[in-house]
């Protein structure tokens, strides 16, 4: 259902995504890693519409989306988050949710979406749900500035649920967190995240990605460089030599 | 065509009066990232207190020149206290607004203390036209054009060879690596803004000695002649706002020439319209529209 | 009610347009200073509609928005890209350009012998459409204060609404926004659209009110000010750039105190207040007190809110213009 060939990316001289083949079809959580400056989270920003490619092509469920608007793309069940948490900070844990539902299918045409109407109770229960799923239900009503790291990459998730994609797309979900913070973090993802739809998750911690995903795609330079399960990629030394190679570099 | 290159070459002399505005304004939103309304009514407070100066002491023009200079810093100093560090980072727009209020305030001042239309000023030099290569220049123009230049190459020695330069151009690229780095970045905005202060100072001195007299319009016309040579050329460059003075000089002077003196401020706002539409950099900011982009959407 | 207090009322009610206009604005995340541009447009329509074409005040109004609304989706286009400042001074350079425009603009028609229309910098007088009809200072203030009144509804249902959630949505993160299916580009022209339209009822009123208007009316310091109005009075509700009319027009204006000097005190208070309150008055977290309070007033219970919580309507910060 996605399929990604020969895409391309360049920022001035730099050359960010140089040439990716990837498709994905399944279900399930798939893994995307590889050394600081390889091209994933700019694989992600093109994907979602923040820059145009500067070549190749990108086809969700059969549809060409290179270079569409990013809320086009959202429309079309795409959903990401982002390295450092991105919520609206001046509004509630709640009412960031529900910002999400706003431009769903579903939102449009009651203009006073906010009064009290058999739709707008179902999506408030669709918020209490998920609110519930992410243990976030406690601190609905606090402003998300206010919030601890894990709740905000917990909101972060929330928000990026609220919309029902098929394909979610998780920027280091686990960044700055403890190894029981991480770990409460892949279970999250695993029962909640995973079910019923696609996620591709960037991380730079190996149990996680082992943890949770059925297959991981290495990148490096903008190329990929290797595709296939856990164990195997983290036993391949061409893997190996671009994270450890690239350790000494900067030493 | 020969009027084209004496519409030129006036455009450039007059040009030299709106860099040195510029570079005021643009030192400042350098290092704050803030515009600050207040510059040109602050300038003319120094100006004057020059024109003060002049007619009560019949003062020569080195002592009127350093009168203005000082009152601008001044006025410099107060609106930087009470608009700009008294109000936290981050309420950015409250400093314009109150930048905005406190020329109000100045403005009012001035007309209240000095309720005459005009008032007189002394001048650098005699009223000589001069001829070269069939082009003819006022001398004034020539004087001030030569000081402004100096004064330009000054600065420029200063922000690439001093360690407060360096100071300057770390706060104006990155505040907060800078903060990191042990740089007093409170400290270098107030000496930005001296120097801004002083420059402006300087600047209205220059123009005010052309000119032969001073006007309390003078605080808005300074504020928006910098503004728009400082956006032409690029906000928070040095020499982009020098490259965008004199582009203004001799887009108003040709524009006045061939459209008539009505059209000539139009002709410059809808120029600046239309670089903030397809090249919001101005000149020399490079492709701003996708740097900014880009650092925006640094996710 | 004295004259005087008529006046004075009455000012305040049509400056309110231009305030609420540009505070429209701020919610969506842009600070402009060009709403004046809309004021003028409007104004000009709609005198040229009832002085030159014969048509009602109701009639001409309504026009004068229209056009008004139409120069702003126009203006929206090439503003779209610009941003924070630089979206701040582009809006300030189209409103001097209209300016400039009206100043050397004539049309002029021949009525009753007489030449009625704009003239450049004279400005366009004759527009006595108020004075003919009999309608006194009263009965127009009272118009002034109805469609304030209605103006004040529609921005009460915003506030309330899904598309006020999405304009604060812009405002907040507009970046994050997008990715969450908010089409800004069609907001955005919503936003200005409806922006122009506000400002140009308040022209509309004026020309009407003042019988003649000179483009020098409509300078940069009537832009500067419609945004601070609502700064002063408050971003947490539109109620808060009427205050900021109310207490700029009617506390000072009206008082003989500091006439000659009433510019330095004022200019010296807002910079004051500015430093306690940089949202103004009535800021979101007043705002919220505040309902905070009248919900509990009346009796409704509310579920514990234990963190201090800012309500929807803020304005953002200005995004920094990278060079």
């Amino acid at each position: 259902m996605l399929r990604i060939e020969g895409l391309r990316r360049h920022f001035g001289g730099i050359e960010a995504l140089a040439g990716i083949d990837y498709s994905l079809e399944a279900e399930g959580v798939f893994g995307l890693i590889g050394p600081n400056g390889s091209g994933k989270t700019t694989l992600f920003n093109v994907i979602t519409g923040l820059y145009p490619p500067n070549g190749g092509r990108i086809r969700f469920h059969d549809e060409d989306i290179s270079g569409r608007s990013p809320h086009r793309i959202s429309a079309m069940g795409i959903a990401r988050t982002f390295q450092s948490p991105r919520v609206y900070r001046r509004m509630t844990v709640r009412e960031n949710l529900r910002a999400a539902q706003h431009t769903l299918p579903g939102a449009r045409g009651n203009w006073l979406t906010l009064a009290r109407s058999p739709a707008r109770a179902r999506a408030e229960g669709h918020l209490d749900e998920l609110l519930e799923a992410t243990g976030l239900a406690e601190r609905q009503n606090e402003l998300a500035s206010n919030l601890p790291l894990p709740d905000q990459r917990r909101l972060e998730l929330a928000r990026a649920l609220a919309r029902s994609p098929k394909l979610l797309l998780l920027d280091e979900p686990a960044g700055g967190m403890t190894p029981t913070e991480t770990h409460e973090m892949a279970q999250l993802i695993r029962e909640v995240a995973a079910p019923g739809r696609t996620c591709i998750v960037i991380e730079h911690k190996m149990d996680m990605i082992d943890a949770l995903c059925a297959q991981v795609c290495v990148l490096n330079f903008g190329r990929k460089i290797a595709e296939d399960a856990p164990g195997e990629v983290l036993k391949d030394p061409v893997v190996l030599e671009a994270y450890i190679g690239r350790q000494k570099g900067a030493a | 065509m020969i009027d084209f290159i004496q519409n030129s070459v006036d455009g450039i002399m007059i040009g030299s009066r709106y860099a040195l505005l510029a570079i005021g304004f643009t030192l400042i939103f350098g290092v704050m990232r803030r515009l600050n309304l207040s510059y040109g009514p602050s300038i003319m407070i120094g100006v004057f207190v020059g024109t003060f100066i002049f007619i009560e002491f019949k003062a020569g023009w080195m002592a009127v020149a350093a009168a203005t200079l000082v009152g601008a810093v001044i006025a410099g100093i107060y609106v930087e206290r009470l608009c700009f560090w008294a109000i936290r980072q981050g309420a950015a727009l409250a400093s314009m607004v109150s930048s905005f209020a406190i020329w109000m305030q100045l403005e009012e001042f001035v007309t209240l203390s000095f309720p005459d239309r005009t008032y007189p000023f002394p001048p650098l030099t005699g009223d000589v036209p001069l001829k070269i290569a069939g082009i003819s220049i006022q001398l004034s123009y020539l004087v001030m054009f030569a000081m402004a230049t100096t004064l330009m190459l000054a600065l420029n020695l200063a922000l690439y060879r001093t360690r407060f330069g360096l100071a300057v151009r770390a706060v104006s690229e990155n505040p907060v690596a800078a903060r990191f780095m042990g740089i007093n970045t409170s400290r270098v905005i107030f000496f930005a803004f001296v120097v801004a202060s002083a420059l402006g100072g300087f600047a209205g001195f220059l123009i005010a000695a052309n000119e032969q007299q001073v006007t309390p319009l003078f605080g808005l016309w300074a504020t928006f002649k910098g503004l728009i040579a400082m956006m032409l050329g690029g906000m928070g460059s040095v020499p982009g706002a020098i490259l965008g003075g004199f582009l203004l000089g001799v887009i108003e002077r040709q524009a006045t020439w061939y459209l008539g003196a009505e059209f000539r401020d139009l002709v410059a706002y809808g120029l600046l319209f239309v670089f903030l539409a397809f090249r919001p950099g101005g000149l020399l900011g490079q492709r701003l529209a996708e740097r900014e982009r880009l650092a925006l959407r640094r996710v | 009610m004295d004259e005087h207090t008529i006046q004075v009322l009455s000012n305040i009610g049509m400056f309110s347009f231009i305030a609420l206009s540009a505070y429209l604005l701020l919610i969506t995340g842009e600070i402009s200073f060009g709403q004046q541009a809309f004021f003028a447009i409007s104004a000009y329509a709609s005198g040229i509609a009832t002085a030159m074409w014969g048509w009602g005040l109701g009639l001409g109004i309504l026009w004068g928005a229209l056009v008004a609304a139409a120069a702003a989706f126009l203006l929206a286009w090439p503003t779209l890209r610009m941003r924070g400042l630089y979206f701040a001074i582009g809006t300030l350079a189209f409103a001097e350009m209209i300016r400039l425009v009206f100043e050397v603009w004539t049309y002029q028609v021949k009525i009753d012998g007489e030449l009625v229309g704009p003239d450049g910098s004279e400005g366009f007088r004759g527009v006595r459409y108020a004075f003919e009809n009999d309608i006194s200072n009263l009965e127009y203030m009272l118009l002034i204060y109805g469609l304030l009144a209605v103006v004040l509804v529609f921005f009460f249902l915003i506030e309330r609404s899904r598309l006020g959630a999405i304009f604060r949505m812009l405002g907040e993160d507009e970046l994050l926004a997008e990715m969450q299916g908010v089409n800004r580009v069609y907001y955005k022209v919503l936003a200005t659209v409806m922006s122009g339209f506000i400002a140009g009822i308040g022209g509309a009123l004026y020309i009407h009110l003042n019988t003649y208007v000179e483009p020098k009316v409509f300078n940069v310091m009537l832009g500067v000010h419609s945004l601070a109005y609502g700064l002063i009075g408050g971003l947490g509700t539109s109620l808060g750039p009427l205050i900021g009319v109310a207490l700029d027009i009617g506390l000072l204006e009206s008082t003989r105190l500091f006439t000659g000097f009433r510019m330095v005190v004022f200019g010296g208070l807002v910079a004051v207040l500015l430093i306690v309150r940089p949202r103004g008055l009535l800021d979101e977290d007043v705002v919220y007190w505040l309902k905070r309070r009248a919900a509990r007033w009346l009796g409704r219970s509310k579920k514990p809110r234990p963190a201090r919580r800012r309500p929807s309507i803020s304005a953002p910060e200005v995004r920094d213009a990278e060079d």
